[in-house]
């Protein structure tokens, strides 16, 4: 790791010097290892700030949000999930490809520095499992698919066994359990939009959620609201979702919100691929759902 | 002086609930809070107790996400209140945290004083009873000493239980806090009980001087670079044992309905939007400051103390590492 932070830092320097970056994208740490955070460089002066360890977990293409009405030119460190985020970016035209130069990271799977965090934080009478994260578990392309320069050998997939078995599980339920399932968990839900904000497919510039007039979804917090609230979000990622797995790894009631968009990804696939999200760019190219085709099935309609 | 045996601490929460409704820390699932005691599954829920603290706060005892205020009918033009939802059945709160005591006070400033009542919030707070959990191990995160919080003697507390390993050492502190142990008199025991140890703070926070530094510092360029890793979720402020932001809504069904209030977050765009569509704090950088200074400076001048209770939810929930303890620190170094 502490190569990898070097060859990005150098990586840095040269962006910088060049004149080819005003800012460059990566992680800091602050304390203990696991105290990493998005970074924000903007100078030489910020190149030693930079450091890419293990628990360099957060997807960074959802940083280039903030960025996305400039004109600066950006650096950006990505690891295969992130630089899929990159490509959601670009399909949904919300930044231009010549204003990135992506450094890529094969990436050996990351550990969770929210757990670190709570296993630290003395609420917890059972410790969690420090290893690798839950999302990385499942991770199926820990190679960056898009980047101007490549860090690190590649890297196997981690996922080990079927894919889908848990989607497969509830799938297997019947209406009501399943209902009763999806009731129980998202009733949960504090609402706080974790899931949408660290999110790179919700890009929209005013939510469908914060719109007022109309109002689409309650504020209340209760049941109906809340699944109407994690329903609409989720069918806004058929087709869009990148797998990095944010939204459930932040989320501060542990909703397994991946079961949804897992669901969703193979659904997308079945009916209207093979298809997976984000695996390359190409220019002008549509995601499954944001076009329409006549023989598209509706038999589940 | 008298202790309540933990063999007994069951039959003790039983009682407290036959004519109040019990909140208790607990492991429930997945969740941790504050939840009601007549939810407790034996086998598998855990009371958390004996832990430093659980992750949602108990403000909800007091001011739920969602509560609903008027029932209300129209008829043409005419709209009328039909009914008012002030809720004042007894609530208790069994072992909070200082911090946690200290937030609900800091509602009853806000909802209480300074001419104005929240009827809907005094409804439920005057027929609450906090029992507090003294604290005498502070955790990584901890820093309610320098909040003006004293976790071991917690101030607003009806009744202070301290662990002393196989009892809890019981103190009234109120009248509320003298009936309560009335009602439970024949549970308790007269016997001599060793207090913890204070063990020291794993952390130096130093509060002081920083709400006067920040009227100063509403446009120093130091909010650009501390609010960047922020993605502006609501988290933060949804734990907190002490943030009280509410909007009002109405839900209606062709000529009936209510009027409701839940918890916003001023980390959301939507809050600060005005009527016209303009928002004085359109920028998540807006937000953030707007969110720290409040913590740091504008309560601080309104009610003399801050409204940051030092209990580090935020800092261990936080997906970016936003630590408030750090914008102390940065704050007090700042040119």
């Amino acid at each position: 790791m502490k190569e990898i932070t070097n060859k990005i830092q150098e990586i840095a320097t040269r962006l910088f010097n060049e004149g080819k970056a005003d800012v460059f994208l990566a992680w800091e740490k602050q304390g203990e290892d696991y105290q990493v955070k998005p970074y924000f460089a903007r100078s030489i002066d910020d190149v030693k700030n930079i450091v890419f360890n293990e628990y360099s977990i957060h997807n960074l293409s959802n940083a280039l949000l903030k960025l996305r009405d400039g004109h600066e030119k950006i650096g950006i460190v990505v690891k295969g999930c992130d630089s899929r985020g990159i490509v959601r970016l670009l399909e949904d035209l919300q930044i231009k490809r010549d204003r990135l130069y992506i450094v890529g990271v094969s990436c050996p799977g990351m550990k969770d520095p929210l757990v670190a965090g709570r296993n630290k934080s003395g609420f917890n009478k059972i410790q969690e499992e420090e290893g690798l994260a839950k999302k990385c578990q499942d991770c199926i392309q820990p190679n960056p698919v898009i980047y101007d320069e490549l860090v690190g050998s590649e890297q196997a997939a981690k996922l080990q066994g079927e894919r889908f078995a848990k989607i497969k599980a509830i799938e297997n339920m019947t209406a009501d359990e399943r209902y009763k399932f999806f009731e129980d968990t998202l009733s949960t839900c504090i609402r706080c939009y974790a899931c949408r904000q660290v999110c790179v497919a919700c890009n929209c510039r005013t939510c469908i959620f914060d719109e007022m007039k109309p109002q689409w979804v309650g504020r209340e917090n209760n049941a109906t609201d809340n699944m109407m609230y994690h329903i609409v979000k989720a069918s806004h990622m058929a087709g869009r979702c990148i797998e990095c797995g944010e939204c459930e790894r932040v989320c501060p009631v542990n909703i397994p919100l991946m079961l949804i968009n897992q669901k969703l990804i193979k659904d997308v696939n079945e009916f209207f691929g093979p298809y997976e999200a984000g695996m390359q760019y190409i220019e002008g190219a549509k995601p499954a759902m944001s076009m329409y085709k006549e023989k598209d099935p509706d038999n589940f309609l | 002086m008298k202790v309540l045996s933990k063999a007994k601490l069951e039959t003790v929460l039983n009682t407290l609930n036959e004519n109040t409704e019990v909140f208790v820390p607990m492991q429930k699932g997945v969740q941790s809070g504050y939840f009601t005691w007549k939810s407790f599954e034996n086998g598998k829920d855990e009371l958390m107790l004996d832990v430093l603290n659980v992750y949602h706060s108990p403000k909800n005892v007091v001011l739920p996400q969602t509560e609903k205020m008027y029932g209300i009918k129209s008829k043409g033009v005419e709209v009328n209140i039909d009914k008012t939802y002030e809720d004042n059945h007894p609530t208790l709160i069994f072992g909070a945290r200082g911090c946690d005591v200290k937030g609900i006070l800091a509602m009853d400033d806000v909802f209480l004083t300074r001419g104005y009542e929240d009827s809907f919030y005094k409804a439920r707070r005057s027929n609450n009873i906090i029992i507090a959990n003294a604290c005498y191990n502070p955790g990584p995160n901890c820093f309610c000493n320098a909040m003006e919080v004293n976790p071991v003697d917690p101030v607003g507390a009806d009744v202070i239980i301290r662990d002393a390993g196989d009892v809890y050492i019981w103190e009234a502190k109120s009248e509320k806090g003298e009936a309560i142990t009335a009602q439970i008199a024949s549970l308790l025991e007269e016997k001599d009980a060793k207090s913890p140890e204070s063990k020291p703070f794993k952390q130096n926070v130093d509060y002081t001087g920083v709400a006067e530094k920040l009227k100063g510092m509403f446009e120093h360029p130091f909010w650009n670079k501390i609010s960047e890793p922020c993605s502006n979720c609501g988290m933060c402020t949804y734990v907190c044992p002490s943030c009280y932001c509410f909007d009002i809504q109405v839900k209606m069904w062709g000529d009936e309905g209510y009027r409701f209030r839940a918890w916003d977050s001023c980390m959301y765009e939507e809050y600060s939007r005005e009527a016209g569509g303009g928002n004085p704090r359109g920028a998540g950088k807006e937000r953030f400051r707007n969110r720290f200074l409040h913590k740091l400076e504008f309560y601080k001048e309104r009610y003399g103390t801050p409204l940051c209770t030092g209990c580090g939810r935020c800092i261990v929930v936080c997906p970016n590492d936003i630590n408030i303890v750090k914008i102390i620190d940065a704050v007090k170094e700042a040119e």
